[in-house]
């Protein structure tokens, strides 16, 4: 067990992430910066998450509560618009679960060893997927076998979850028992995938540093996915002329791909070269050496969300697309389908605005889109299918005449006055070549207020230079309007 | 001299020339960490060199069957997982979109002001997430466009541009044009051609595919 020290920022991509991920990367640095002035290995877990090793500072600024307060006044310093939490605890998740917890009450959350034990037990079981890397379909698992909290699942026993869970089950149990999962140990034990590349001349731009490692990140990460492997922590190591260090573990739980690695490799530098001379830290040369290490590498299939039939990733990603959309200017409007059923082919399938539901809530879009849901499939008189891939909003008047020119119109028994033979749609003539229908609709005939009468029609067009489009029309009070259109 | 030059030529680019071999084995590498292109239906794969949308390229869609040549090119990619949105198409037949295959459960439609110059930063929030993101001819500057292009490809998604591509330059064109509709008791099927051509693709690629098919879906045509 090794106390650590979690930094969260819970809503930084939604405040600073307008502009891509790259940029809230290189905005995040500068908060990265100013609390590597408290500890000089620090690991960016993501964007909006740092996790440091409490003994060190601790020992030094006399305690762990005179830590978070000095890092409570640098995050306050680094005025960033956007709320934080600052969490010591006896492992990484528990200290993160605190750091959330402080987000709401504006200080930091320092767990007394005495009492981590307890404060782990009580932790409920959602927070394992939220911040502890499981997956949400066996955290739901648990949830619906009963168990509300970590301390619950403790109680199960190790052999019991590797048994039904395999290496996720023994990774659970670690997250619920303190155990560290992460270690930050600048001692590791060297990968076989490390390599380091040195310079002839020292570079003294980020952008030289990227372009001069391109080559040994591609070896590096070719060599990992051909171990059949994705690297999902690595320590990068920049060393300058005059033996100055900068270190910094960067994870990424997606495995990063060797473009994922370089950009790293460019924000940690750009972040060091560029420092202000006032800073005592500030290298004098330029690099002459960048080490990277894997600190973790996990089998591919781990991470292959779609092999195991979950989506959990990708649904999680797109909610947060779709929420930045929101976040990025007022005047958009996102909605998702919601089945309705019915005749009329342009509200078959309704518009829900997103505020409204869960995007998250796979079970519950299911049910909303499933044709047929809380209404009949079919309905006599509905257009047959295929169904038309353009459906006006706001059908626009046509007029449909036959061969003389003169209007068709439908009679009381639903019959053609005369067989259509020209189309017109905004002053535009189309030649009729086949029709189908008319399929009559009389709803609430029993109504005199709310009653409708109307038929559609489908009809085959030919365009002057001999294409073929099929229109759908509909007459409803003597006008006719073009409804669908077969795209 | 004829054996000098394509001694050198040859020498110069064996190291540029990738043999089937090693395209086959790097497109396996990327298929393994989940960056391989998106699955299409079979009938559409001839268009696309690596069967698939490739992530991190730009499409454009036209013709006279774009829309259903829109909703049978993501059909599969959602089934098994990506999401879709769709930007400016408050007329896009949804009933449509389901009988293509297309998983509403994962589809969003966005409407955004064209006029307010919002329309790079929506486009940008949602390739970062969305794997499949379609759009109507969006009205954006030449340096919006060059913004969003470079998000798309970073983040690794698609973007397909219905319509005129306007200030985009797609890395490939697919242009869907009606042969016949079998139009008896009322329109069931119609065949259509489809072309593809890009700077991409070395010459143009063509199939002809039934679109939309009377039982759902896209199939080749006889």
């Amino acid at each position: 067990m090794s106390r650590s020290i979690v930094i969260v920022f819970p809503q930084w991509s939604l405040h600073h992430g307008q502009l891509g991920e790259e940029h809230s990367f290189r905005i995040f640095e500068h908060v990265v910066r100013s609390v590597m002035s408290v500890a000089p290995l620090v690991e960016v877990e993501s964007v909006g998450v740092i996790a440091i090793a409490a003994r060190g500072p601790s020992r030094y600024f006399g305690g762990d509560t005179a830590v978070a307060e000095k890092l409570h006044h640098l995050c306050e310093q680094a005025n960033t618009n956007t709320s934080w939490g600052i969490g010591i605890a006896h492992s990484r998740f528990a200290a993160t679960v605190a750091a959330h917890v402080s987000v709401g009450r504006q200080r930091p959350c320092v767990i007394d060893p005495a009492i981590s034990e307890e404060f782990l037990r009580a932790v409920p079981v959602g927070s394992l997927a939220q911040v502890g890397g499981i997956s949400a379909d066996t955290v739901g698992l648990l949830q619906r076998l009963g168990l509300r909290t970590c301390g619950d699942v403790y109680v199960i026993g190790e052999v019991a979850l590797i048994d039904r869970f395999g290496t996720e089950g023994k990774q659970i149990f670690r997250l619920v028992s303190g155990a560290e999962v992460r270690h930050l140990a600048p001692g590791a034990p060297p990968s076989d995938f490390a390599t380091s590349i040195e310079f002839e001349t020292p570079l003294s731009s980020a952008a030289h540093v990227v372009a001069h490692t391109r080559l040994c990140i591609d070896a590096m990460a070719s060599a990992i996915s051909s171990a059949g492997q994705q690297c999902t922590r690595l320590l990068i190591v920049s060393e300058t002329d005059h033996a100055e260090h900068n270190s910094r573990i960067w994870a990424e739980p997606r495995g990063f791909t060797a473009a994922a690695i370089a950009q790293r490799v460019s924000v940690q530098s750009e972040g060091w070269l560029s420092q202000v001379d006032t800073d005592p830290d500030a290298p004098t040369s330029g690099v002459v050496r960048v080490q990277f290490t894997p600190l973790e590498c996990r089998e591919v299939l781990v991470t292959q969300p779609l092999l195991w039939g979950g989506h959990q990733e990708n649904t999680e990603r797109a909610s947060r697309a779709v929420s930045m959309a929101l976040a990025s200017s007022g005047a958009v409007h996102i909605t998702v389908p919601q089945w309705e059923g019915g005749r009329d082919v342009a509200t078959v399938y309704s518009r829900l605005p997103v505020s409204l539901v869960d995007l998250g809530d796979a079970v519950a879009a299911e049910q909303r889109v499933e044709v047929g849901h809380g209404a009949a499939r079919h309905w006599s008189g509905s257009v047959p299918q295929p169904s038309p891939a353009l459906v006006a909003v706001q059908a626009p008047s046509v007029r449909v005449t036959d061969a003389h020119s003169q209007p068709v119109v439908v009679t009381g028994r639903h019959e053609l006055s005369s067989t259509p033979a020209f189309v017109y749609v905004a002053e535009k003539q189309y030649n009729v070549l086949r029709t189908a229908g008319p399929w009559p609709v009389e709803e609430r005939w029993w109504d005199p207020l709310r009653r409708r009468r109307h038929v559609r029609m489908q009809l085959l067009v030919s365009r002057a230079h001999g294409s073929q489009l099929v229109f759908l029309v509909a007459l409803e009070h003597q006008q006719w309007s073009l409804i669908g259109r077969y795209d | 001299m004829g054996h000098h030059l394509v001694a050198e030529l040859s020498g110069k680019h064996s190291a540029f020339l990738e043999t089937g071999t090693q395209f086959a084995e790097r497109t396996r590498q990327r298929e393994l960490t989940g960056f391989g292109p998106l699955v299409v239906a079979n009938a559409l794969a001839p268009l696309f060199v690596s069967g698939g949308l490739e992530r991190g390229h730009i499409y454009g869609v036209t013709g006279d069957a774009s829309m259903s040549l829109l909703f049978a090119l993501v059909a599969s990619a959602t089934q098994q997982g990506s999401w879709f949105a769709m930007v400016n198409m408050p007329t896009a037949g949804l009933m449509a979109a389901h009988e293509n295959g297309v998983a509403l459960q994962r589809t969003v439609c966005v409407d955004v002001d064209a006029s307010g110059g919002h329309m790079s930063n929506v486009l940008g929030s949602l390739v970062d997430g969305i794997d499949l993101v379609a759009v109507r001819s969006p009205q954006c500057s030449g340096a919006e466009v060059r913004r969003i292009t470079a998000r798309v490809k970073a983040q690794g998604s698609v973007l397909l541009v219905v319509g005129s591509a306007a200030a985009f330059s797609p890395d490939a064109v697919l242009v869907a044009h009606t042969q016949q509709w079998q139009f008896n008791t009322h329109a069931a099927s119609r065949t259509v051609n489809v072309t593809a051509q890009g700077r991409r693709l070395h010459a143009q690629r063509s199939c002809a595919v039934v679109l939309p098919h009377c039982l759902g879906g896209v199939s080749g045509a006889a």
